[in-house]
């Protein structure tokens, strides 16, 4: 029975251990994707995809600080505080920065909005021409086209239905 | 040669200023004269500009280090294949090398329309003489690759290791293929505003030459994107670095026009969008340049010589101010019959695709010249990096993919709602049924994975729609002409080659929205160190780590290799070789990965570090369907092949279209 508490026991703190090294992995991992690195090559490069010598240095540091037990925000902030805020590797979103998450969806929204309008527009403007002419919009290919043509088109017409 | 190479590039100079003189002088004095005089010199200045390269190229062949951008770019031992690559590895000779293919598209499309007699012609020559005038004066006065070194050294600086790769051979050229390219619609579409001739004329002259520039375009964008894979050594392909961007934006851009230049041919409207969409698509590749050349915004592709910012804008302001004014002059000729049959028809949802499109552009515009307003606005520089732009790209991207496969089953002019049931019914039966089938197997337990999810199912919509097409018009075939399904399907794309041709492009996107997917949310990394003998475990796959050993390439490269063996389940999968290389006279040494590659996942491999006791540093990933993206690219080039193929039938329809619309107007006109 002892023998089984102390397996059992060891299993949990093998497991523990792993699932810490992978939260410990997974908190680096989202570190490393916050921040760029901060190198004297100007690698201009996000640090988790960084090869340079002085990434493996930031991680080291970052390493130690997460052992240290400190928190996600805690570790970004230190290393903004020693860089500037061009350490990160996205605006923050406050302020003048919120700009820049607000805009690309704004304009998308204006232009939806836009073309909506664009289009009820000219369907009005067909359904005005139609109402004034009757059969204007009518295709004349029956009388138009050759024998040859007019089995193509017919063809086409299948497909697109 | 050398003295001949920098006579040529003056003689260039001097006849390319010319001939944009000459021309718009015999357009204003109607004089034929100076027409033919001018007419001459498009291929003379090619053959300048060819002389100069050939003069470059042989001084890299044969260690001429009496040139400073030889010295700069090579050296004695550098293999013969990076000898021809160095011509494009530095800021001056790109240069020459982007005159060199402006001067040869120049030179292409003058003999293919020298027997045309088309009015749009001599101003599109002078258009595209005016921009080669702008490169070659830039060679001529701000950044000769002819200039000399007092006293020669014995020996070269040599290649930039990172771009000793074959990738970087064929990327480049590639992308200014597709850069350079957008040269011939823009002054098309120039010569069209100039001369007036605003219907869908320059449109049907350029048609090729933009699928031919957007093709290399997307090429030259994907090659980049494998040589990022294979070279820089940290798993990813694409790093949304400013110049990334500044080649896929010209390319959304253009892909846009090639939709809506669509509705153009059609129906003969949106020609202000259509105008305007390839005006812009230009103005995006000087964009670009401006980028690379400016050294305004940080980037990992910059030249290191990046001075000519200020040049470039001055030239980027003149063609946007010249293309608004020519817009706004022609605006009263340019507006058409705007008219549309319904709201849910083909026509609103190529609008909407449009609109998908320039906010993936506009978005990636956004975040790339942030930097530089966060600067002017708050005096402080910020950094707008692959976060920002995945979770404001990613869920446009995904609508856009939606829009791909919803675009193609709804009918032209008029869709009725019974129809668009009919439509929908089986792609979305598919859509839903790989929802199911995937939900068993698909881990979601973040946002990101979530999207990864639906990328997958409307993946397998769109795939449905599009193979349904294909079905559809086969077994049309079959029943009206008793053909065999295979014959039928060849047939029917044979064809409709633009229609067919742009499905499979559409089936290449596809792929490669599933392998960018699969490989951002499932991919894994594990970084350790090593001693001979011990292992590394990753995702089910056993990396034994055998020995290291050293090689001297060559009197200029030495070669660390270490050397893993990778098993599955106690059955050996491949032989891992990472290395690094350290070449003379280079500060860092450059991480060779080592690539085992299938269709389900990429292993793959990188020396970070090693130490005199053997040990190594090692990073292992395992990267899902990254090989999707690869088929994704050959099956886009497939695609293109397919639409830009000669089709005597579209220009039979393109002609039955034109009787129509000359008999529509008959009575209007009487």
């Amino acid at each position: 029975m002892r023998t089984q508490y102390i397996v059992a026991l060891a299993a949990f703190v093998i497991l523990a251990g792993n699932a810490a090294n992978a939260s410990a992995a997974a908190l680096l991992a989202d570190i490393e994707n916050a921040i760029m690195c901060e190198c004297d090559d100007k690698c201009g490069k996000v640090l988790i995809n960084c090869n340079c010598s002085t990434s493996d240095k930031h991680r080291a540091t970052i390493e130690k600080q997460i052992e240290s037990g400190l928190a996600k925000e805690q570790i970004i902030q230190a290393y903004v505080d020693k860089y500037g805020e061009k350490a990160l590797s996205a605006p923050t979103k406050k302020g003048f920065n919120l700009t820049a998450w607000i805009m690309p969806f704004a304009a998308l929204i204006a232009g939806g909005i836009g073309i909506g309008k664009i289009i009820r527009t000219w369907t009005g403007k067909n359904r005005d021409i139609s109402e004034g002419l009757p059969g204007r919009n009518e295709p004349a290919l029956e009388t138009r086209l050759g024998g040859y043509s007019k089995q193509l088109q017919s063809e086409l017409d299948k497909l697109e239905s | 040669m050398n003295n001949l190479g920098e006579f040529a590039l003056m003689l260039a100079f001097a006849t390319a200023l010319y001939g944009v003189v000459a021309y718009v002088m015999a357009a204003r004095g109607n004089r034929i004269d100076l027409y033919l005089s001018a007419d001459k010199t498009p291929p003379i200045v090619w053959g300048c500009v060819t002389l100069a390269s050939i003069a470059l190229w042989k001084a890299f062949l044969t260690d001429d280090f009496s040139l400073e951008y030889v010295w700069a770019y090579s050296n004695r031992q550098q293999a013969t294949f990076y000898k021809i690559s160095s011509f494009w590895g530095g800021q001056k000779g790109s240069l020459l090398f982007w005159t060199l293919l402006l001067s040869s598209y120049m030179a292409a499309v003058y003999f293919q329309n020298r027997d045309k007699k088309t009015v749009l012609v001599p101003y599109a020559m002078s258009v595209m003489l005016s921009i080669t005038l702008f490169f070659l004066f830039l060679l001529n006065f701000s950044t000769n690759p002819f200039e000399r070194i007092p006293l020669p050294p014995e020996d070269g600086r040599g290649l930039n290791p990172l771009l000793q790769n074959y990738w970087m051979v064929i990327h480049p050229p590639t992308l200014y293929l597709g850069y350079v390219g957008f040269t011939v619609p823009f002054a098309f579409a120039m010569a069209a505003l100039i001369t007036k001739n605003l219907d869908d004329g320059w449109i049907r002259l350029t048609r090729k030459w933009t699928l031919i520039s957007w093709f290399f375009l997307c090429m030259g964008n994907l090659f980049g994107a494998q040589w990022a894979y294979v070279e820089l050594g940290w798993g990813g392909y694409w790093g949304w670095d400013p110049v990334e961007n500044a080649a896929f934006m010209p390319l959304l851009v253009a892909t846009a026009f090639l939709h809506s230049i669509m509705i153009q041919e059609k129906k003969d409207m949106m020609k202000v969008w259509n105008m305007s969409l390839v005006l812009l698509t230009f103005v995006m590749t000087i964009f670009g340049t401006f980028i690379t050349r400016s050294g305004l915004i940080q980037s990992v592709h910059s030249f290191d010589e990046a001075t000519l910012g200020y040049i470039f804008l001055g030239f980027l302001c003149v063609i946007v101010a010249a293309c608004v004014t020519m817009i706004l002059k022609r605006l009263p000729e340019l507006r058409s019959k705007n008219e549309l049959d319904s709201f849910l028809s083909r026509e609103s949802s190529f609008l909407f695709n449009n609109l998908v499109l320039l906010g993936i552009g506009f978005a990636t515009f956004w975040g790339t010249i942030f930097p530089i307003l966060s600067e002017a606005a708050r005096g402080v520089k910020i950094t707008v990096g692959p976060p920002f732009y995945n979770q404001v790209n990613v869920p446009i991207g995904l609508a856009l993919l939606a829009l791909i496969g919803i675009g193609p089953i709804i009918a032209w002019r008029r869709a009725s709602w019974a129809n668009l049931k009919k439509s929908f019914a089986r792609p979305t039966a598919a859509g839903l049924a790989s929802a199911a089938a995937l939900f068993p197997f698909v881990p979601l337990q973040d946002k990101s994975q979530a999207l990864t999810y639906l990328a997958f199912v409307l993946c397998a919509f769109v795939t449905a729609t599009i193979l349904i097409e294909f079905f559809k018009g086969a077994r049309a075939r079959m029943e009206l002409h008793g053909e065999s399904f295979a014959a039928g399907l060849a047939t029917l794309v044979w064809r409709n080659k633009r229609r067919y041709g742009g499905y499979i492009v559409h089936i290449g996107v596809v792929l490669i929205f599933a392998g960018i997917a699969g490989s951002s949310s499932y991919s894994v990394e594990l970084q350790k160190r090593l001693k001979p003998g011990e292992t590394l475990e990753l995702r089910g796959y056993t990396f034994a780590y055998k020995k290291l050993s050293a090689v001297e390439a060559s009197d200029v490269k030495t070669r660390i290799i270490a050397q893993l063996d990778v098993t599955r389940d106690g059955r050996h999968i491949w032989t891992a070789l990472p290395e690094k290389e350290f070449y003379k006279g280079q500060n860092q040494p450059v991480s060779e990965v080592s690539l085992y590659s299938t269709w389900k996942e990429d292993l793959y491999v990188v020396l970070a570090d090693f130490r005199e006791d053997e040990s190594i540093t090692v990073k292992a990933h395992v990267n899902p369907m990254v090989s999707w993206l690869w088929y994704g690219q050959w099956v886009i080039a497939f695609g293109t092949v397919i639409c830009m193929w000669p089709d005597r039938l579209e220009r039979r329809r393109r002609l039955e279209r034109f009787r129509q619309q000359t008999a529509a107007f008959a009575p209007a006109q009487e």
